[in-house]
């Protein structure tokens, strides 16, 4: 069994004295596109916001291609090759498209590779080529989103977190979001993703963690959860949201 | 119930306060029988400080707001006590240009303390309602700005403060006693504002305000009263002190003043009266030494030039200190209450998870 | 308007703008009002003073001072503002104020509680004719230095990484940890910058006082907040914006107050720009990007 890419073993966390987290583990492979699963508060940008470094666990440890990256400050973890989508795109919103992208590839800046990389970009997101010198904040949603993930992509990274991508956008767009994630997938790059979209999430990836509670309730391989977990009972209310449409 | 139980009861509900008093008794007490006159005198000031530092936190502590007025309220409180209380032959002496009307006037000390604290809250209540819209950075330097305001017309108004040179000859009043009971009532005072509806409003508003107003507190009422309040506490106490020391100029309620009122509630904790208390006790305590240290070093000659400024120095890095090994003070955001009750809650909170 | 009140107030004007864009800077990162900037001017004058009892020529007690200004606004951030940051920025403020009261009793336990004569190069007094209005020359150079120091900068924010990363850090800091950039490093950017904003403006300060003392930096903070509120405290540009109204407004009370106000002009000064933030907390220039469109 080759050793996963990201390993979370059993870490609490805290905001303060409010515990968030009761011990989670999981386990991200090279190559996998794995789903966090859970209603709000369960604790899945908790989890994410530990394996980057914003959050110190207080136990547990997170392990990322071998290495120990559990009390590492955010730069370090990033320098390490993690680059997270935050919830709710944080674009930089007085800094031009350029600019964002720019600072997302500061910590792999190589100036031979620049151009081409924003080439590939403006491939994948045609709308950032046309507004290039425009400041992110002028963006809509749905653009926003893909500055995001596009600012995150200049960092090459090794294990790319999404951070609920479709929070906030309309369906049209949540498509072309989890269409994007498997054409990413298609290139080979290891994908976490964190998303309340059950249903949506659960077509795109290999395998599923579903929190609740700050702790793992159910996990396995995309099509066993969608078999066998009533996804609905997990979710307050039973009804499933058609569209998983967020309560904001 | 007997009385004895309802009393223990009572008291150990509101144990913050009793914690308070009880020691702050017993040692005013025990100087005042055994202490030489300069820990009397000590003493004495550590309870007007204690009052200063009350009124603030009433304030600051609730509302989270940082405020460097309020020793303007303090500035204001002294004048009006003193100018109201001071026989008129040693006004007309003292304060050459001072109005006939004010000269002419003279109460016993006691209400001019209480209409100094009055002034004072009347001033506060006329200027400060749309401050208290403005919050973080804008709420706290626009406070900065209006106390060199308070400052400025201290300073030039000399019809009425003597300017810059020194208003002096007010009678002298506070005696140990009257600081302590001053403190005490101080206390109370604290305590039953933060426990009160109006107080929990303010503190819910420190914590998010945001929150606070969807749940229909009006943030800017809470802390306008908190504000008035706090005040007329700072007034009251300026008062108190004006008659204790029974000299002194606008340079008393200025920057340096300020900061000694500002290390010891936050060095104590701004949060809550107990932190207060162990605030101004420890800065006392540490000022006392420090200024020992002071002279004896420049009586000594051991050094070529004369030491100034140590205390303050001294002071500065010790806050800071505090600030980065606990920023919420020594004593924290909570009131300190009797340990028995403390543990108490703790398992009743963990049941209901 | 004739030339004196105008270049007067311009240099004031710029002379304030300095001041302002110098504590909005660090502002802007840690959300933090600087009580220890005005002392960081202060060290500037103090340096001059001591370089040119020690013999330095005019142009190196200037380059001194600037240096001098600059490293220890570096030091007191990471000396004091970086530990006391990881465990709690709302009390960053208060430190300040403690670091404002060390460095103010340093000197003054060091050097003297009184007033130091500050010397200054002979141009400084020098004045020139222009159209027939005479001019002190500093107030022309205060203007020049000011004009190239803000385009520096503007080159600086604009056009590097590390301004982009300053201004991304200003906006959000977590994201721009998120990015890789040491948040340190940017921080400890925003002090240096600051350091010789506060020097070169301290320069011209003590002179026009010719003199320097503890309490030197007093005013010059003050100035430095007012303006920066006023601008609106979220860009540079509202700095510079509100260091010249703050400027005018000098120069008109002064013009506009009977002689017996003229000492009270401060507090109307403050009571005015109170009554301008009570109307409209957010300054001068509102905030441009703030919320995203949703859709």
């Amino acid at each position: 069994m080759t050793t996963p890419m990201l390993k979370v073993d059993d870490i609490h966390a805290s905001y303060g004295a409010v515990r968030a987290l009761h011990g989670i583990s999981l386990e991200v492979n090279e190559g996998e596109v794995v789903a966090l699963l859970g209603i709000n508060g369960a604790g899945k940008s908790t989890t994410l916001k530990s394996i980057t470094g914003v959050l110190r666990p207080t136990s547990g440890s997170v392990t990322f291609l071998g290495e120990d990256i559990t009390s590492r400050s955010p730069e370090k973890i990033v320098k390490r090759g993690i680059s997270l989508v935050p919830e709710g795109r944080e674009i930089f919103g007085a800094l031009t498209v350029e600019e964002n992208l720019r600072l997302g590839a500061f910590v792999s800046y190589q100036r031979d590779r620049y151009k081409a990389d924003l080439k590939e970009m403006f491939e994948l997101f045609p709308i950032l080529e046309e507004r290039f010198h425009q400041p992110g904040g002028l963006l809509s949603g749905g653009e926003q989103q893909m500055l995001a993930i596009a600012r995150a992509l200049m960092a090459h990274p090794k294990l790319l977190m999404l951070d609920e991508p479709s929070l906030g956008l309309s369906p049209a767009i949540t498509d072309d979001v989890f269409a994007l994630i498997t054409s990413l997938r298609e290139r080979g790059l290891t994908i976490l993703l964190v998303e309340q979209n059950a249903e949506r999430a659960l077509e795109v990836v290999d395998k599923a963690y579903l929190l609740a509670n700050g702790l793992v309730e159910v996990s396995g391989s995309a099509e066993d959860i969608k078999k066998q977990v009533d996804i609905a009972s997990v979710y307050l209310g039973g009804e499933d949201a058609e569209g998983g449409e967020v309560q904001l | 119930m007997s009385i004895m139980q309802r009393s223990l009861a009572w008291a150990r509900s509101h144990s913050t306060v009793v914690q308070a008093i009880i020691p702050l008794i017993l040692a005013g007490v025990l100087v005042q029988m055994f202490g030489s006159s300069l820990l009397v005198n000590v003493y004495t000031f550590f309870c007007v400080s204690l009052m200063m530092v009350l009124g603030v936190q009433v304030f600051m502590g609730n509302s989270g707001i940082l405020s460097f007025l309020h020793v303007g309220f303090v500035g204001v409180g002294a004048y009006a006590s003193g100018i109201l209380s001071t026989p008129p032959a040693v006004k007309a002496m003292g304060v050459p240009n001072m109005f006939p009307a004010l000269v002419d006037l003279q109460i016993p000390v006691l209400p001019a303390i209480l209409l100094g604290d009055i002034v004072a809250a009347i001033i506060a209540a006329a200027i400060s309602y749309p401050m208290m819209r403005l919050s973080d950075a804008v709420g706290v330097i626009t406070l900065f700005a209006t106390l060199i305001v308070f400052h400025v017309i201290m300073t030039q108004w000399d019809n009425v403060t003597n300017g810059p040179r020194t208003f002096f000859g007010v009678p002298e009043y506070t005696t140990l006693t009257v600081a302590l009971v001053g403190a005490l009532l101080m206390i109370v005072l604290a305590y039953w504002f933060r426990e009160s509806s109006m107080g929990l409003r303010v503190r819910a508003s420190r914590d998010d305000r945001h929150a606070a107003a969807a749940t229909g507190i009006n943030v800017v009422r809470a802390r306008y009263v908190a504000f008035v309040l706090s005040a007329l506490m700072a007034g009251l106490a300026g008062g108190v002190w004006a008659h204790f020391i029974t000299s002194f100029s606008p340079k008393a309620f200025y920057m340096s003043e300020m900061f000694v009122l500002l290390s010891m509630i936050v060095i104590g904790g701004a949060g809550s009266i107990s932190g207060a208390v162990v605030g101004t006790t420890v800065v006392t305590i540490a000022r006392e030494v420090l200024r020992q240290v002071e002279a004896s070093i420049n009586n000594a000659h051991v050094l070529s030039f004369e030491v100034f400024g140590l205390t303050e120095l001294v002071m500065a890095i010790l806050m800071v200190a505090v600030l980065i090994w606990r920023p919420q003070g020594i004593v924290g955001g909570q009131e300190l209450k009797l340990s028995r009750l403390r543990f108490k809650k703790k398992k009743e909170e963990v049941s209901n998870v | 308007m004739n030339l004196e009140f105008l270049i007067n107030t311009l240099s004031l004007g710029s002379l304030y703008a300095l001041l302002a864009v110098g504590l909005v800077l660090v502002y802007g990162i840690l959300k933090l009002v600087n009580f220890a900037y005005g002392e960081y001017l202060m060290v500037a004058g103090y340096a001059i003073y001591l370089s040119a009892i020690l013999g330095a020529p005019w142009w190196a007690t200037l380059i001194i001072a600037v240096v001098a200004s600059m490293l220890v606004s570096f030091f007191t951030e990471i000396a004091a503002f970086r530990p006391v940051r990881t465990k709690s920025m709302d009390a960053l403020l208060v430190t300040s104020f403690a670091v404002s009261i060390f460095l103010q009793n340093i000197v003054l336990l060091t050097i003297s509680p009184r007033a130091r004569a500050v010397p200054l190069p002979d141009f400084f007094s020098k004045t020139v004719v222009i159209s027939g209005a005479t001019l002190p020359l500093r107030n022309l150079l205060v203007i020049g230095t000011t004009a190239v120091v803000l385009v520096l900068l503007s080159f600086l924010m604009k056009k590097t990484v590390l301004g982009m990363a300053m201004r991304a850090a200003a906006d959000k800091f977590t994201t721009t940890r998120l990015m890789g950039v040491p948040a340190n490093f940017v921080i400890s950017a925003a002090f240096l910058i600051s350091g010789f904003l506060a020097g070169v403006a301290g320069i011209f300060w003590v002179g026009r006082s010719g003199s320097v003392d503890p309490l030197t930096g007093a005013a010059p903070l003050l100035i430095a907040f007012i303006a920066t509120v006023m601008g609106g405290m979220n860009s540079p540009i509202g700095a510079v914006v509100g260091g010249f109204v703050y400027g005018l407004l000098f120069n008109i009370l002064s013009i506009a107050l009977p002689a017996s106000m003229i000492s009270y002009r401060d507090a109307f000064m403050f009571a005015i720009v109170v009554l301008f933030l009570l109307f409209r907390p957010e300054g001068i220039i509102r905030r441009g990007y703030t919320e995203e469109r949703v859709g």
